[in-house]
This record gives structure tokens, C-alpha cells and sequence, in this order.
């Protein structure tokens, strides 16, 4: 059960992304009012190999890009990819 | 400014895309751009590339550019398909249309889309080894 000073995120990974957590997504938690830098930290610290991508990984909320300022709300949908590459 | 997005798997048409083509008898300028699976990537011969989209959001960033072009450029429709799946080599992965009254802007647009797109939508490419 998570206590009322955590909240729970879900985190999607991306691309080859996805081959380095081993998963699609996973849920997480963490203290309320954290940071996507934060959850960033986090994440790396659980899935070690997404660490050696962690100055290029793209970071969205929802569907929007956003900084590693960006205070997470419980149940937000954070998304971690490596540079897009369309076209 | 008229705007349509394509994320599909099937094939790009294009002789269909140019049939459905509506312009205003003001606008002088059609700019198309193909973007073609190239058979190599880096130093391998490929033979397709899988692409892959987090689709909600690369439709959410592809409303951005839109609403960035139209702000820049007198723009009167942009229409846009992009194919992810398996692509093979020599088919096309991207097609851009910018309408607009003169050939400088519609080139601007459609390369400032493209300079964006390759920036900022959730799109990613795998190679496929022959």
C-alpha cells in the first residue's frame, strides 16, 4: 500500500529504451512532490542500464515534453525516450 | 489553415494523396516531399526499417508545428502521412504537402515541418538487416 506521503507514476519507455528496462512500463513510487529530475534518478536507479542514456533521454508527461523541474502529481504518465528519429 | 496527419501502416499512396489535392485559386505553390528508406544505414545493408510511434503524443507535437507554421507562413493547408511498421527499402516512410501563394514560403514551411518533426515527434526508426 502506498502511504498518503508517496504517490504512485507510471513509466513508459520507448524505442530501445524499452530493451534496456526489459519492460514496457512499470509503476513507481515516490515521495510526494518530487521532480521528474527525481523520478529520473529513480527509474536509472532501478532499470542500470537506461543510466548510460541518461544525458540524452527525452522526458514527457502526458503527452508534452517537460523540464526536470516539472513537480509529478500522483498517477501522472511519464514517458522516457532516446532522441526521435522520424522521417 | 487546413491541416491533416496520417499515422498509418499501409503503404503511402501518392498518386490518391494528389488526387484528394484541394487548393484555393490563390495559392501558387504546391511543395511535396518524399522521404525514402535508404538501403543502407550507416555502413549495413538494410532491408526495411521499422518504425515505431507513441502515437498520441506525435500527433499532439505534430498540432504544435502545425500551429507554429501557420503563425510563420501564409499556409493554406499542410497534409502530412507518415508510415511506421516494417518499410522496406526504396518505399516511402514520410510525405509532406505545403500549399501556399508563392514557392518561398512553401519551401520554408515544409522544411522548417520537417527540421521540427525530426526534433520533436515521438517517432523512431529500427533497421532491418537483410
Amino acid at each position: 500500500m502506498v502511504s498518503s506521503e508517496q504517490m504512485t507514476i507510471t513509466v513508459k519507455f520507448w524505442s530501445y529504451f524499452r530493451d534496456y528496462a526489459g519492460c514496457p512500463e512499470a509503476a513507481i513510487e515516490i515521495d510526494n512532490g518530487a521532480t521528474l529530475a527525481k523520478f529520473h534518478e529513480i527509474v536509472c536507479d532501478q532499470f542500470p542500464k537506461l543510466a548510460d542514456a541518461k544525458n540524452s533521454t527525452l522526458k514527457a508527461v502526458g503527452l508534452e515534453y517537460e523540464d526536470d523541474g516539472f513537480v509529478l502529481s500522483d498517477g501522472d504518465e511519464v514517458s522516457f525516450f532516446p532522441p526521435v528519429q522520424g522521417g | 489553415m487546413k491541416t491533416e496527419l496520417t499515422i498509418t501502416t499501409d503503404p503511402i499512396d501518392e498518386a490518391a494523396l494528389a488526387k484528394r489535392r484541394v487548393m484555393d485559386n490563390g495559392m501558387g505553390a504546391v511543395v511535396c516531399f518524399l522521404g525514402v528508406v535508404r538501403g543502407n544505414e550507416g555502413n549495413e545493408t538494410i532491408a526495411a526499417i521499422e518504425y515505431e510511434a507513441f502515437e498520441p503524443m506525435a500527433r499532439r507535437q505534430f498540432e504544435f508545428l502545425f500551429d507554429a507554421l501557420g503563425q510563420r507562413w501564409p499556409v493554406e493547408a499542410v497534409r502530412v502521412v507518415h508510415r511506421i511498421g516494417t518499410v522496406p527499402v526504396n518505399e516511402p516512410s514520410l510525405w509532406v504537402e505545403v500549399i501556399a501563394p508563392h514557392r518561398a514560403e512553401a519551401f520554408d514551411a515544409c522544411q522548417f515541418l520537417i527540421d521540427e518533426m525530426k526534433q520533436k515527434v515521438p517517432i523512431w526508426k529500427k533497421p532491418i538487416p537483410i
